[in-house]
C-alpha cells in the first residue's frame, strides 16, 4: 500500500548473484542472528516448548495427581460440539471486532486532534490524562463503570434524570451492556495506542511540512496528504497487533460480567476459564485455549494478505 | 478570503481543544474518584456512589494500609524486577528488532513468523508448562524468574522493528560508507535516533511489569518475594464470597490503589519527554 | 521494622541485588537439608497472616509445636490458579486449603486421602465434642458416592441469614417477621422512615430466607434417584413475583443485578439499606466495625430467621465449607494429619484466630490484649471461629448478636447439595431470575425459561 513511499525502501537495493553469493549472505547475516539469539532462546524455552506440552496435556483426561491417560482429539470434540462454545465465539466476533474497528480509529483521531494542539502545556496534560485509564487495573476501570453506570448513586443516571430520564439498568440489559463493555474498552486502551502515533508522529520530516506550506497547503491538506500517509505503516502494526488479540478478549468481561448477561458476553476466553478453574478440566481448557490459538492464526493469515506487514 | 480562513482554523482550534478536554475529563475520573474516596473518612468512604471530594476528611486509608501490610519489602522488589526486568527487554527488543529490520537478513520472514505467533498464544493456554518449565531450570520462587517471565517480546520487538524502519536511509547509508558494523550500526546510530521508540517501549514494558499479578502469583511462594501487586492484590479483590471475616472498607482499598499506581504517574513525564522531542531534533544537527 | 529507615535505593547497589536474584527455593533449601527436621508445606489461601513478617512468624509457631519445619505458601487471590499449577507441576505438598466444590472434583479422581479411619481413632477429631458429627456429613457430600472423609473443616462456616438493623426495628417497633409480607411490612417501613432501601441482594446470592416461605431448598434435591432444582419449579414463582414486587416498588437496592457482596456489606453499613442476606459470623464483626470506625452510635447488626414455611419449617443454607485435605502423594501424611488435629486444638485455635503471640496479641496475668495489628486483623487469621465447643471466645464484649446468629444457622441451617454442574446451572437460575425480579419476564415464564434451560443443558433430569 503505502510503503512505496517510505523511506527505507531506497535503501533496499535488490541484488541477485549465483550461489556464492547466497552463503555470503548468510555469513554476512551472523551478527544479525548473534543479536536475534536471546529471543530465539527466550521464545524456545518459554513459550515453544511449553506449548508442544500443552499440545500433549490437550490430548490427555489431565488429573492433577496421579495417572493421565491419553484421550486423543477426545478433548478437542467436547469443545467443538459443546453450543456453549460457540455462543461465546459469536459473542467474541461481535465484541471484539467492534473493539477492533473503534478501537483502530479512536487513538488516531486522537493522535491527529492531539498533534494540531499548539499550547505544549495543554498538549502534555492531555496526553497524561488519556494514559492514565491504563494504569488502571481492569478490576478497579471495570467497578468503576459499573458504579458510575449504576440506576442508584450512578454519575450518568443522575445526570439523566436532571433531563427528566426515569433511570436506565445499563449493566443489567445485554444489549446496553455489550456497548458498554465495548466502550470501556476503547475508552480505557485509547491512551495507550495513542502513544505510539504521536511517537510515530515526532519521527515525520518536519521538511515535508514547510514544503507543502510553501506550496499553499492547509492543515487539512498536511493532514491528509503528510501526517496521515506517514502513520501507515504505524497503523498495520497496531492493526495487526489488535486483531492478534481480538479472541483472546478477556480481562474486561470477567470484571463486569453478572448473571443477565452472561449469555451475551460471555467470549472464548471465559470458557477457558471456566472450564480451567471452576471446573478443573485442565486437558479440555487447553484444548479449546489451542483452539483459539489456531482461530488466531487463521484470522491473522487472512488479513495478512490484505495489509501485507512483512514485505520491504 | 484570508481572514475567512483565520476565524475557520480558530474556530476549528477551539472545537478540537474542547473535544480533548471533554475526554480527557472522563479518563481524569478515576484517578480523581480514588483521590477522593482515599482520603475518605472510613465510614463515609463506604457511602454508594461516586466521590469527587473527600468526605470526612481522614488518613486513615493510608495509615491502615501501611501498619497492616509491611508494605516496604514488596515495593523493593517492584522496584528491582520492574526496573531491571525493563532495561533487560528493552535491549533485546531493540537488538531483535534491529536484526528483523534489515531486508537483506536471510530468514527472517520464518523468524518474523516465529516471533507473530508468540503474540497470539493465550497465556492460559501455557499457563501449567510454563510453570513447570520454571520448575525444570530452578527458578521457582526467585526474582530472578520474575525478570526473565518476559524478558522480550512479539509487541515490543515489532514495535521497534518499525521504529528502525523509519530511521532516514540516507543516515544509514552514510554510516556504512564509514564501514560500521552492524552492532556499531545498532549502538551508535540507531539507538540514539530511536529515543522515542525506546521510551514507548520501555514505558509499556514498565507499566506492564509494575501492574503484573498471575506471574508473580504462580512463580512467588515466599512472601518477602511478593511484589506490591500482589500485596495489596489480596485488599484489592478481597474475597467477597468466603466468609473470611476481613473487612477492608473503601477508603483502604482506594488507598492501596493509589500507593500501586503512584509510582507510574511519577514515571510517566520521564518517558514521555522523548515522545515529543523525537528524532529530527537529533539527526538536523549533522 | 527496620527496613523502613532504609531508603530503597541502597537494594539496587549490585551485590545485593545479585545476592537478592538467586537465593531461589533451590539454593535456599540446601542449607537446611543438614537438620534432620522434616518440612511440613502448607498450600492455602487464606490461612497465616497479612504481611512477610507476620507470615513468618505464624509458619513458625506452626513448627515448634508440631516439631518440624513448615513452608506455608499463602497466596492471595488467584489461589486456584496456583494450586492447580503446584499440584499438576508434581510439586509434594502436604496440607492443601479448598472448598467443599472444588474437593469433590479432587476427591473425585483420587487425588486426596480418605481420611475416615484416622478421624475415627483420633482423639481430637474423633470428638464430637470437637467436631460435631453433622459437620463430617456435610464434607460427605464431597465425597465420591458419599463414601470416606477426604477433608478436615478449617472453621465453623455457618450459614447465611437475613442481617438486619435492629436498631431501625427496636425505633419502629418491628417485630420478628414470620412471613413474607412481614418482610415487607418491615422493607416498607425502612423506607418511609429511615429513607434506605429494605433489602439489597447479589444477584440471587442470597434468596433462601425468603425461598423459605415456600419451602424449597437451594442447590439439587435428588428425587428418586433424579436430580432437580427446587429454584426453578413453579412453587418458587410467588417468591420471584414478590421480589420483583420489591423491585417494582422501589423497597429492593436497583442496583441488586451488579452488586458484589462487598457493596452489600457497604451499603448496610453506611444506613443505605436495612437488610441483606450474609454470614452469621459478619454479624459481630459488623457491629464491631460500626462501634470503632464510627457509625451512628446505636448501629445494631442483628440475624433472623428466614420466613417460615410449610408445616412451620424456616431455612437458611449453610456455606460451601473451607477444609483442609491431603493429596494423595504428600510426603508426610503422618504430620499433616498431627497438623489438622493441632489446628483443632486451643493453641491452634488461638493462632488461627487472634494471630501470633507478641505481633498480635500479648498476654498479661492470664488476660488476652490485642495489638494494633491484632485489631486490624479483626481476630481473622484463617480460623475466626473454631467449630470445637471448648472453644471460648477470649473476648465475649465483641461477639455482639453472634451467639443468636449462630443459632440461627445450627438451628435452620442445612448443607445444599451440589455437584460439578452447579456453576453453571446457578447461571440459569440467577439469569432468569434477574430477569423476573426487573420485570423483564413475568414470574411464570422466568420459571418455565429457566428450567427449560437447565433441562436442554442437561443439568437436570426432570
Amino acid at each position: 500500500m503505502m510503503s512505496a513511499d517510505y523511506p527505507r525502501s531506497q535503501m533496499a537495493i535488490p541484488v541477485r548473484h549465483p550461489l556464492v553469493h547466497h552463503v555470503n549472505k548468510w555469513v554476512r547475516a551472523v551478527p544479525l542472528y548473534v543479536m536475534l539469539l536471546p529471543t530465539i532462546a527466550y521464545f524456545v524455552i518459554f513459550t515453544y516448548y511449553p506449548l508442544l506440552h500443552s499440545i500433549f496435556i490437550s490430548m490427555q483426561n489431565f488429573n492433577l495427581i496421579g495417572n493421565r491417560p491419553y484421550v486423543g482429539l477426545h478433548n478437542y470434540r467436547h469443545v467443538l460440539t459443546d453450543p456453549t462454545f460457540w455462543s461465546s465465539f459469536e459473542n467474541t466476533l461481535f465484541l471484539g471486532i467492534s473493539i477492533l474497528l473503534i478501537g483502530f480509529v479512536a487513538p488516531i483521531i486522537m493522535a491527529l486532534s492531539l498533534n494540531e494542539v499548539l499550547s505544549s502545556w495543554l498538549k502534555r496534560t492531555v496526553q497524561m490524562v488519556i494514559y492514565l485509564p491504563h494504569l488502571f487495573s481492569w478490576v478497579v476501570v471495570g467497578g468503576l463503570w459499573i458504579q458510575l453506570l449504576a440506576p442508584d448513586g450512578g454519575l450518568v443516571n443522575a445526570v439523566l434524570q436532571v433531563m427528566g430520564i426515569a433511570p436506565v439498568q445499563f449493566m443489567s440489559d445485554p444489549n446496553l451492556a455489550r456497548w458498554v463493555i465495548i466502550l470501556v474498552s476503547v475508552w480505557k486502551d485509547v491512551g495507550f495506542n495513542t502513544v505510539i502515533y504521536l511517537a510515530a508522529m515526532v519521527g515525520i520530516n518536519p521538511a515535508l511540512y514547510e514544503s507543502a506550506r510553501v506550496d499553499g497547503a492547509n492543515r487539512w491538506h498536511e493532514m491528509g496528504y503528510i501526517t496521515i500517509p506517514s502513520l501507515a505503516r504505524t497503523m498495520q502494526v497496531v492493526g495487526l497487533l489488535s486483531i492478534m488479540g481480538v479472541l483472546r478478549l478477556f480481562d474486561q468481561i470477567y470484571v463486569m460480567r453478572n448473571a443477565v448477561i452472561e449469555p451475551q458476553v460471555n467470549v472464548l476466553m471465559t470458557y477457558v476459564y471456566d472450564m480451567g478453574f471452576q471446573e478443573m478440566n485442565i486437558g479440555r481448557a487447553t484444548a479449546s485455549a489451542l483452539l483459539i490459538l489456531i482461530f488466531t492464526l487463521i484470522l491473522t493469515l487472512f488479513t495478512q494478505r490484505l495489509i501485507r506487514v512483512d514485505h520491504s | 478570503m484570508r481572514r475567512k480562513k483565520q476565524v475557520g482554523q480558530a474556530a476549528f482550534t477551539t472545537l478540537n481543544v474542547v473535544f480533548l478536554v471533554l475526554i480527557a475529563a472522563t479518563m481524569i475520573i478515576p484517578l480523581w474518584n480514588a483521590v477522593a474516596e482515599s482520603f475518605s473518612g472510613s465510614f463515609a468512604s463506604m457511602r454508594p456512589g461516586i466521590l469527587m471530594w473527600p468526605r470526612d476528611f481522614s488518613l486513615s486509608g493510608y495509615t491502615t494500609i501501611w501498619t497492616v501490610l509491611d508494605l516496604w519489602q514488596p515495593f523493593e522488589n517492584s522496584v528491582i524486577v520492574s526496573v531491571l526486568g525493563t532495561l533487560l527487554h528493552v535491549l533485546l527488543s531493540a537488538l531483535a528488532g534491529y536484526a528483523l529490520a534489515q531486508s537483506g537478513m536471510p530468514g527472517r520472514r520464518f523468524v518474523t513468523g516465529l516471533i507473530l505467533i508468540t503474540m497470539m498464544i493465550p497465556f492460559e493456554a501455557i499457563m501449567i508448562p510454563f510453570y513447570i518449565t520454571m520448575q525444570q531450570l530452578g527458578l521457582l520462587n526467585s526474582l530472578a524468574a520474575l525478570i526473565l517471565s518476559g524478558m522480550v517480546s512479539g509487541f515490543s520487538v515489532l514495535l521497534m522493528r518499525n521504529f528502525f524502519l523509519s530511521i532516514p536511509g540516507d543516515i544509514l547509508e552514510s554510516a556504512k560508507i564509514d564501514g560500521a558494523g552492524h552492532f556499531r550500526m545498532f549502538w551508535q546510530i540507531c539507538m540514539p535516533l530511536s529515543k522515542a521508540g525506546l521510551a514507548t517501549v520501555g514505558l509499556f514494558e514498565f507499566v506492564g511489569r509494575w501492574n503484573n499479578l498471575l506471574t508473580t502469583i504462580l512463580l512467588i511462594n515466599d512472601s518477602t518475594k511478593n511484589t506490591l501487586q500482589v500485596a495489596l492484590n489480596a485488599l484489592i479483590s478481597g474475597g467477597s464470597s468466603t466468609s473470611s471475616g476481613y473487612l477492608i472498607t473503601t477508603n483502604v482499598k482506594m488507598a492501596g490503589i493509589i500507593i500501586a499506581i503512584l509510582p507510574l504517574i511519577i514515571a510517566y513525564p520521564f518517558a514521555q519527554k522523548y515522545f515529543v522531542r523525537g528524532i529530527f531534533l537529533g539527526a538536523n544537527k549533522e | 521494622m527496620k527496613s523502613h529507615k532504609r531508603p530503597y535505593f541502597a537494594l539496587l547497589s549490585t551485590s545485593v541485588v545479585a545476592g537478592t536474584l538467586f537465593t531461589n527455593s533451590a539454593f535456599a533449601a540446601q542449607p537446611h537439608k543438614i537438620v534432620q527436621e522434616p518440612t511440613l508445606t502448607i498450600a492455602t489461601g487464606v490461612i497465616g497472616g497479612k504481611n512477610p513478617q507476620e507470615n513468618a512468624a505464624f509458619a513458625d509457631e506452626i513448627g515448634q509445636a508440631l516439631h518440624c519445619k513448615v513452608q506455608l505458601i499463602s497466596t492471595t487471590g488467584n489461589y486456584d490458579q496456583k494450586l492447580m499449577a503446584m499440584l499438576a507441576a508434581g510439586q509434594k505438598i502436604d496440607v492443601v486449603y479448598t472448598e467443599g466444590s472444588t474437593l469433590a472434583q479432587l476427591a473425585k479422581a483420587g487425588e486426596v486421602t480418605n481420611l475416615q479411619s484416622q478421624i475415627h481413632h483420633s482423639a481430637v477429631l474423633g470428638n464430637s465434642r470437637v467436631v460435631p458429627q453433622w459437620e463430617w456429613n456435610d464434607i460427605k457430600l464431597s465425597s465420591p458416592n458419599g463414601q470416606g472423609i477426604y477433608a478436615v473443616p478449617v472453621k465453623y462456616q455457618g450459614a447465611l441469614m437475613p442481617i438486619v438493623r435492629g436498631d431501625w426495628m427496636k425505633e419502629l417497633h418491628l417485630s420478628e417477621p414470620k412471613t413474607l409480607n412481614d418482610f415487607y411490612h418491615m422493607f416498607q417501613m425502612f423506607k418511609n422512615k429511615k429513607g434506605a432501601y429494605g433489602l439489597t441482594l447479589s444477584s440471587l446470592y442470597d434468596i433462601q430466607p425468603f425461598m423459605s416461605a415456600v419451602g424449597l431448598k437451594n442447590g439439587y434435591e435428588l428425587q428418586k434417584g433424579k436430580f432437580t432444582i427446587p429454584y426453578a419449579t413453579p412453587a418458587a414463582v410467588p417468591v420471584y413475583a414478590w421480589l420483583h414486587n420489591l423491585y417494582a416498588k422501589g423497597l429492593l437496592d436497583p442496583n441488586f443485578v451488579t452488586n458484589k457482596t462487598s457493596d452489600e456489606r457497604n451499603l448496610f453499613l453506611s444506613g443505605r439499606v436495612g437488610m441483606f442476606v450474609y454470614w452469621d459470623a459478619w454479624v459481630p464483626m459488623l457491629n464491631n466495625l460500626a462501634a470503632t470506625q464510627g457509625a451512628s452510635a446505636s448501629f445494631d447488626a442483628e440475624a433472623l430467621p428466614g420466613a417460615v414455611g410449610p408445616g412451620g419449617k424456616r431455612l437458611v443454607s449453610k456455606g460451601d465449607t473451607s477444609v483442609f485435605a491431603i493429596p494423595s502423594n504428600a510426603p508426610n501424611k503422618a504430620l499433616a494429619f498431627k497438623f489438622l488435629e493441632w489446628w483443632n486444638t486451643r493453641p491452634g485455635e488461638i493462632l488461627g484466630s487472634l494471630g501470633v503471640k507478641g505481633l498480635d496479641y500479648t498476654v498479661k496475668h492470664g488476660k488476652y490484649q490485642l495489638t494494633q495489628l491484632g485489631i486490624d486483623d479483626n481476630m481473622d487469621h484463617g480460623d475466626p471461629e473454631p467449630i470445637s465447643s471448648y472453644w471460648k471466645n477470649p473476648f465475649p464484649s465483641m461477639q455482639k448478636g453472634y451467639a443468636n446468629a449462630r443459632a440461627i444457622g445450627v438451628h435452620y441451617g442445612y448443607q445444599p447439595l451440589i455437584n460439578s454442574d452447579w456453576n453453571n446451572a446457578q447461571q440459569i437460575i440467577w439469569q432468569y431470575g434477574d430477569d423476573a425480579i426487573l420485570g423483564r419476564l413475568s414470574p411464570k415464564a422466568a420459571v418455565a425459561d429457566m428450567h427449560a434451560a437447565l433441562l436442554k443443558q442437561h443439568y437436570i433430569s426432570q
